[in-house]
């Protein structure tokens, strides 16, 4: 009998030690509630930038939202009212230097035209076959250390991740994540984006990287300190990714410097693009992407 | 509920004019103010925590979505509304019961301009340091910090300077 009340006798004082012991923890979540809070919402956000630099984008949560991209739509109509008479502009520049290129075109085509239309075998070179979809940008930035550009074009109107960006002046950027209706590109100013080019001259190849400083310029990278250079040189895309086709402009030298103990300039350029007033662009459809990616595959599995 | 009211519409308005407005204003490539931190700022002085917390929340991912900044804002914002509660205690000695809204009115001018210029400059650090990642550009993100932080605090003191007439 006493065994058994010394028994419950200990059992109930062990249950009493456990529920104050319960009691304080609960007081102390309840005191420190918002404390949790905090740390549960920054390690919410904190998880997202992370997660959002890995993938990129995220689709749903930027602004290829339809939601949001809708409304980005609905002001850049407005705020593209103000810049029509500059679009209106380029056009007709553009315009005139396509008239142009007809007209020495068609010359150069009337002296190469061979006699007998049947002997000659006349094929345009895989690697020129483009075309190009044209696309407005409803939502861009110039300020940030990585900035990004939204357009109102996507997959059902055949845009795909990895396809080049171009408008009148020159290269824009790169596609990179595409919904059903819209797509954001890396353009120049951004430090993921490693565009190859080279000189119009002399075809020396470098990779431009945006310095993070002004939208205007760019850095050209990988020059040996034996080329030649002058102020105002053009720079062009090298052709060598299939993103770009050979030969559009990316910008023009402004300033370089070398050290005596470099063994590559630091070359300033000034972009072709001017991606404050950016407006209208082309996405660039590589007609022979796919082959051209299979066969390279193959000879490096090989 | 006039005050809830209110709020809300300062809500919608102060997100509305960032993301349409100031978001596109680059002047010298640097400056961006983020004027929408106003929004938990101008909150009455004695609510709760939590919620206070969870507007933050909410105000931040709102304007991450629309400038494809992922986190960076929520977290920053939360960041600020946490600090919030110490820094009136540390600028201002308001008895219990009172539930004012902070302004120059309530807070007296100095007390103000203080709070609002340290809660400011917190916001706004904490956000260009998420946005460069790391220390490599570190002079440029303290330019862009210093200067962004200035024009934000001088358009929140003259809207509130506005009001109070």
């Amino acid at each position: 009998m006493r065994v058994f009340i010394e028994n419950f006798c200990s059992k109930t004082s062990f249950l009493l030690a456990v529920s104050s012991i319960m009691k304080n923890l609960i007081n102390f979540l309840i005191q420190y509630s918002v404390v949790f809070l905090f740390l549960f919402l920054e390690v919410i956000s904190f998880t997202l930038i992370v997660k959002n630099q890995e993938y990129q984008k995220s689709v749903f949560l930027s602004s290829s939202n339809s939601m949001v991209s809708g409304m980005y739509e609905w002001s850049n109509s407005i705020v593209e009212f103000f810049k029509l008479r500059a679009a209106n502009d380029n056009l007709s520049e553009e315009n005139t230097a396509l008239k142009n290129q007809i007209i020495n075109l068609q010359n150069k085509l009337s002296t190469l035209k061979p006699e007998t239309s049947d002997s000659v075998h006349f094929r345009v070179p895989p690697e020129m076959e483009y075309q190009f979809i044209s696309a407005k940008v409803i939502n861009s930035s110039t300020n940030k250390l990585q900035n990004y550009i939204t357009l109102n074009k996507g997959a059902i109107d055949g845009i795909k991740a990895d396809m080049g960006v171009i408008s009148d002046e020159g290269v824009v950027g790169i596609v990179k994540i595409v919904s059903k209706k819209f797509s954001v590109v890396i353009p120049i100013l951004n430090p993921k984006s490693d565009i190859s080019c080279k000189f119009k001259r002399n075809n020396y190849s470098g990779g431009l990287i945006w310095s993070g400083e002004d939208y205007r310029y760019g850095n050209l990278t990988d020059i040996a300190r034996h080329v030649e250079l002058a102020l105002g040189d053009t720079i062009i895309t090298s052709g060598f990714t299939s993103s770009f086709p050979e030969g559009i402009p990316v910008g023009y030298i402004e300033d370089f410097k070398i050290k005596e103990s470099d063994a590559y300039y630091k070359i300033k350029v000034k972009l072709a693009v001017n991606f404050r007033t950016l407006s209208h662009v082309k996405v660039i459809n590589y007609l022979n992407f796919q082959e051209q990616k299979e066969l390279e595959k193959k000879s490096e599995e090989q | 509920m006039p005050t809830v009211l209110q709020n809300i519409f300062r809500f919608v308005l102060l997100v509305l004019f960032q993301v349409l407005v100031l978001n596109n204003i680059q002047f010298l490539g640097y400056i961006n103010p983020y004027l929408y931190i106003l929004f938990i700022l101008a909150l009455p002085v004695q609510m709760p925590r939590w919620f206070l917390l969870v507007l933050a929340f909410i105000i931040g991912l709102t304007i991450d979505i629309f400038s494809n900044t992922i986190g960076m804002h929520a977290f920053a914002t939360v960041f600020v509304a946490f600090l919030r509660d110490g820094i009136i205690k540390l600028f201002t000695n308001i008895e219990e019961g009172n539930n004012p809204t902070p302004s120059f009115h309530t807070f007296g001018v100095s007390a103000y301009v203080k709070y609002i210029v340290v809660m400011v400059l917190i916001h706004h650090a904490t956000l260009f340091i998420l946005e460069a990642f790391s220390f490599a550009h570190f002079w440029l993100m303290l330019v862009k910090i210093l200067i962004s932080s200035l024009i934000t605090i001088m358009l929140i003191l003259g809207i509130q300077s506005i009001k109070t007439r």
